[in-house]
């Protein structure tokens, strides 16, 4: 850190940007007709340590006006400056509540084309939702939720009402096993959602590690330095190796996604997440943008991450993807919470590439036209992550 | 973000300060553009408390005085140079601040965020070192560096605030991070 970075950490709580409604309210604003209200009083501050340099003043006296309880700075409404964000989320991720359990429940989609060209298509958003509750001792129970596959958006249900409205929509087979594959529009039926016992790890890390993770930006790094997994998105080596074995963007890649993980379904601290977010602003490359609504509709801000492609780490010996992409966290900095995770195209589905043969002894291969993002443009939405709930509750797990 | 970029098809500001001469209420949207930002920036070097009487009075400064807004500086940079005055008037009292915090390791300028106060912790041990150097610099080193580091302006910004050559800026700049760096432990990178 140099020391224009230390003076970036410096006063960060104070560096929040309050709605222009507020700041008229506090400082009597009138629009265009105000004048000073009075002169600037000076409020009185101490030096505790050497009380002598000052007449009169002999401890902290904390800095308040004369209007009684100024309030702070707001928590609705406020507008942050954006290197700040990651620092402002920090320090409300800190204060969050713990409790008993940790409770998480959150859903995946990814968006599939429906259709025959980039002019006569709708998208649908294929969802999967799980809910989990885990304990101090690191014992939990999840559940899978059942959701409808749904277009995308109010132009995309148009036209799939325009299509009669299908229960079952048809999409070519990404894989290129079978012939096509359907997506199921059906609202599923209330079943018991099917609670089982879970002992969940996070790229390796058990429950009781997380915990224990470092709650300064730099150890913590240096600890989830040491992680060891296969942090390729694809190779022919199955060998685990630890992150810090890896340079450059694909250790920020690997990094960030640990990171993503411990700020959401990961049963993490409020140290630790704070430490986490830290961590994430140090990272080159790493920004806030702005803006953005998570597929649940709630606001927050864009910290986008300096990577295309993000296959997900170590699941594939083969890529099974053939276009890039770039991926967002959409965090909201007044809660200090993770809000979503999102993959946007940043290059389209070019080409085609073999696959190992399958299990049935097949051939396989990706195809772009078989893609689920053969018709998107760059800067769309192909898959994401959405984190409804995630904190530490003393509620009751449903049994 | 929301407050700072505005539409380009919104009127301009200078072109609202000119119809500000006739209706003087027109002068409240620049409060809505301009005040978030600058209040922030107030906040994080004087403190809350008088942040917002300063930044009222920043903007009672300039409506009192739209009518020598030329439109040659952009409005921004002559209203934050108008802050830049009255911050420097209190000189004094930003330095008993940051004196206090490198005494006594807690910042006076965040008692007003007290919900606040994880952050300060892990923020305190660099921060009252900074603060050691912040207090020796005159009124306008500092502001050189903090519009910088808090105000988030280029060079350019700064001058055009500051009123101040662009050459001199950097010369400013560069002498007083040499000047904070020397306050810093020495630098760890690993690899």
């Amino acid at each position: 850190m140099d020391e224009l970075d230390a003076l970036r950490h410096m006063r960060t709580a104070l560096a929040q940007e309050e709605h222009p409604d507020r700041i008229a309210l506090r400082t009597d604003w009138r629009g265009g007709a105000a004048r000073p209200r009075r002169s600037l009083k000076i409020p009185v501050v101490s030096l505790a340590a050497t009380a002598a340099l000052v007449v009169g003043v002999v401890a902290v006296v904390p800095l308040r006006s004369d209007r009684g309880v100024t309030p702070g700075p707001g928590r609705s409404g406020a507008v942050i400056r954006q290197g700040d964000v990651l620092l402002v989320a920090a320090a409300r991720a800190q204060e969050a509540p713990v409790g008993e359990y940790w409770h998480t429940k959150s859903v995946s989609g990814r968006i599939y084309a429906v259709g025959t060209s980039a002019a006569d298509h709708y998208k649908v958003d294929s969802r999967q939702g799980s809910e989990s509750w885990t304990d101090r001792s690191g014992k939990g129970r999840s559940a899978h939720i059942e959701l409808a596959d749904v277009p995308l958006t109010a132009q995309d249900e148009r036209k799939w009402q325009a299509a009669g409205s299908p229960e079952l929509v048809r999409i070519p087979a990404p894989e290129g096993a079978a012939r096509s594959v359907y997506l199921d529009m059906e609202p599923p039926s209330v079943k018991d959602p099917g609670w089982r016992p879970a002992a969940d790890r996070y790229y390796g890390l058990a429950p009781d590690q997380i915990a224990k993770l470092p709650t300064e930006p730099e150890a913590l790094e240096n600890a989830l330095l040491n992680l060891r997994g296969r942090w390729q998105a694809y190779s022919s080596k199955t060998g685990k190796e630890p992150i810090r074995a890896l340079r450059g963007q694909q250790r920020v890649r690997a990094l960030s996604d640990v990171a993503a993980t411990l700020l959401s379904t990961a049963p993490a601290p409020p140290t630790v997440r704070a430490a986490v977010f830290r961590m994430l602003a140090t990272q080159p490359g790493v920004r806030a943008e702005g803006r953005a609504t998570d597929p649940l509709g709630r606001t927050g801000t864009v910290i986008s991450l300096p990577l295309e492609t993000t296959v997900p780490l170590g699941l594939y010996t083969a890529p099974k993807q053939l276009g890039t992409y770039r991926r967002q966290l959409v965090i909201s900095p007044d809660t200090g919470r993770l809000l979503a995770i999102l993959d946007l195209v940043a290059t389209p589905p070019r080409g085609s590439r073999k696959l190992p043969t399958g299990d049935d002894g097949e051939s396989r291969s990706l195809k772009a036209r078989n893609m689920p993002d053969r018709f998107h443009r760059p800067g769309e939405l192909a898959s994401y992550q959405v984190f409804e709930v995630t904190e530490w509750t003393d509620t009751e797990p449903p049994r | 973000m929301a407050m700072v970029s505005h539409a380009r098809d919104e009127l301009d500001d200078s072109r609202i300060v000119a119809a500000s001469l006739e209706d003087p209420d027109a002068f409240g949207e620049l409060f809505r553009r301009h005040s978030p930002r600058l209040h922030a920036y107030v906040k994080r070097r004087l403190g809350l408390a008088l942040a917002d009487d300063l930044v009222s009075e920043t903007f009672a400064t300039a409506f009192r005085q739209r009518e020598r807004f030329d439109g040659r500086a952009e409005f921004g940079a002559w209203l934050w140079g108008i802050a830049s005055n009255l911050i420097a008037k209190q000189h004094r009292q930003e330095t008993r601040m940051y004196r206090a915090f490198a005494r006594t390791g807690v910042d006076p300028a965040e008692e007003d965020v007290a919900d606040l106060a994880s952050d300060r912790v892990s923020a305190a041990a660099l921060g009252s070192r900074l603060a050691k150097s912040l207090a020796s610099l005159s009124a306008q080193e500092r502001s050189v560096i903090l519009l910088l580091a808090w105000g988030g302006m280029s060079y350019a910004e700064i001058a055009a605030t500051l009123n101040l050559p662009l050459g001199t800026v950097k010369a400013k700049i560069h002498r007083v991070r040499a000047k904070l760096r020397k306050t810093l432990p020495e630098e760890t990178t690993d690899g």
